[in-house]
């Protein structure tokens, strides 16, 4: 892949996406290129953050659900940290795949202007989305090959031929 | 006339000597005839009211008691006459009617009364047509009365197994699950979030990883930046 390739917009080369708001000035210069870690690891950092309010949303909806069922005896439930992880895990793949693959962006990637692209610049499938979803969450850690990637891939980005880039573009 | 002109001529021609003794005895007589008939008189008089006082009210009894006054006086009484006749608002308005009030004891005049019967009588259904419930609720003040309900007396009396346990839970679930356009309101939260404060974490997030670029590939000689925003130091 040449150089003018990368670094021309990977949204421009995918099909059938719905019409682009004007790019603000700011982001010209660097709209469609691949993100560094700096902006993706902030964007996973706010997912996980996204994901453990999710998660205590689910927990508020449980305990409410046990207070209606037995009010007079009703305890708090108790969440070991095998469960909490277990819980944490499949929420946060169902909540990259299901973001990823509807519009190409989760929370996170929205708030640094990020977007995940698959092969030619298109949107990830739902398939392709779970599977770089539970990659992203069994090994995190393989973000930082950015650091080491003079194209800023990481190593799930190598495994499925995906890439980051800056998209400040709303919509999907 | 004749007989009394007579008579007086006749009286005249008497001469005094003999006409006036006859006079002062004919006088005299009827004096006293005067007096005895004033004393029969007192006489007659004060025997018939002593007679009368004493038997008058003992017979008047005794005849109402053989006699039907109201039979009678509805026989022989016009009483509509009588009450057309009569000016009410005088009457009503000689009445002292909080004097009347003083001495009713309303106490034992309520428990005479028989309630049950009374409101047996009433037709609540009128009664409640004619009532402006619009305007009664808007002189209502709930917060007030909400304010003196217990709450917690009335948590206390549900039975909120019994309400759960007619609760589907599972189509509740169900339908709660289906009405939820999740990629919608992905997309529309990711949408409507495009502020000064945004653009300015993503601006910095480039600037950043630009840094970061740059530092590696001092130290990584087979990495170099990519990313060079306009401006950026």
């Amino acid at each position: 892949m040449t150089a003018e390739a990368e670094d021309a917009p990977a949204a421009e080369s995918s099909t059938g996406r719905p019409p682009r708001v004007a790019l603000p000035p700011a982001a010209r210069a660097f709209q469609g290129r691949r993100a560094g870690v700096v902006t993706r690891t902030a964007a996973s950092v706010i997912d996980g953050i996204v994901v453990v309010a999710l998660l205590v949303g689910a927990y508020c909806v449980v305990a409410g659900a046990k207070f209606m069922v037995n009010p007079h005896t009703f305890t708090f439930p108790e969440v070991s940290a095998f469960l909490g992880l277990t819980s944490f895990f499949f929420v946060l793949v169902g909540y990259l795949t299901a973001t990823w693959a509807t519009t190409g962006r989760s929370y996170g990637d929205h708030v640094m202007g990020l977007r995940v692209r698959g092969r030619h610049g298109r949107r990830l499938g739902w398939a392709w989305s779970f599977i770089r979803a539970v990659a992203c969450a069994v090994f995190p850690i393989g973000l930082f090959w950015v650091l080491l990637s003079r194209d800023n891939y990481s190593v799930q980005d190598l495994l499925l031929r995906t890439s980051v880039v800056y998209d400040w573009r709303e919509g999907n | 006339m004749d007989v009394l002109e007579a008579a007086e001529k006749a009286w005249d021609l008497v001469p005094d000597p003999v006409a006036r003794p006859l006079e002062e005895a004919a006088t005299g007589v009827l004096a006293a005839a005067l007096a005895g008939s004033l004393w029969a008189r007192d006489l007659v008089v004060g025997t018939a009211d002593q007679v009368v006082r004493q038997v008058g009210p003992a017979a008047v009894r005794a005849v109402l008691d053989e006699m039907d006054l109201t039979a009678l006086v509805r026989e022989r009484v016009d009483l509509d006459a009588v009450a057309s006749d009569l000016n009410v608002d005088d009457v009503v308005a000689r009445v002292d009617v909080d004097a009347i009030v003083e001495r009713v004891d309303l106490d034992a005049v309520v428990e005479r009364l028989d309630l049950d019967a009374v409101v047996s009588r009433v037709d609540i259904d009128a009664v409640v047509d004619r009532l402006d419930l619009d305007a009664i609720v808007e002189r209502v003040d709930v917060g007030q009365v909400v304010a003196r309900v217990d709450l917690d007396a009335v948590a206390a009396r549900l039975d909120i197994d019994a309400v759960v346990n007619r609760l589907d839970l599972v189509a509740l679930a169900n339908e709660v699950v289906e009405g939820i356009d999740l990629p919608g309101i992905i997309r529309e939260s990711s949408g409507s979030m495009a502020s000064e404060v945004v653009r300015g974490v993503r601006l910095q997030g480039v600037e950043a990883d630009e840094a970061i670029a740059r530092t590696l590939g001092r130290f990584l000689p087979g990495r170099r930046p990519r990313v060079r925003p306009e401006g950026a130091t």
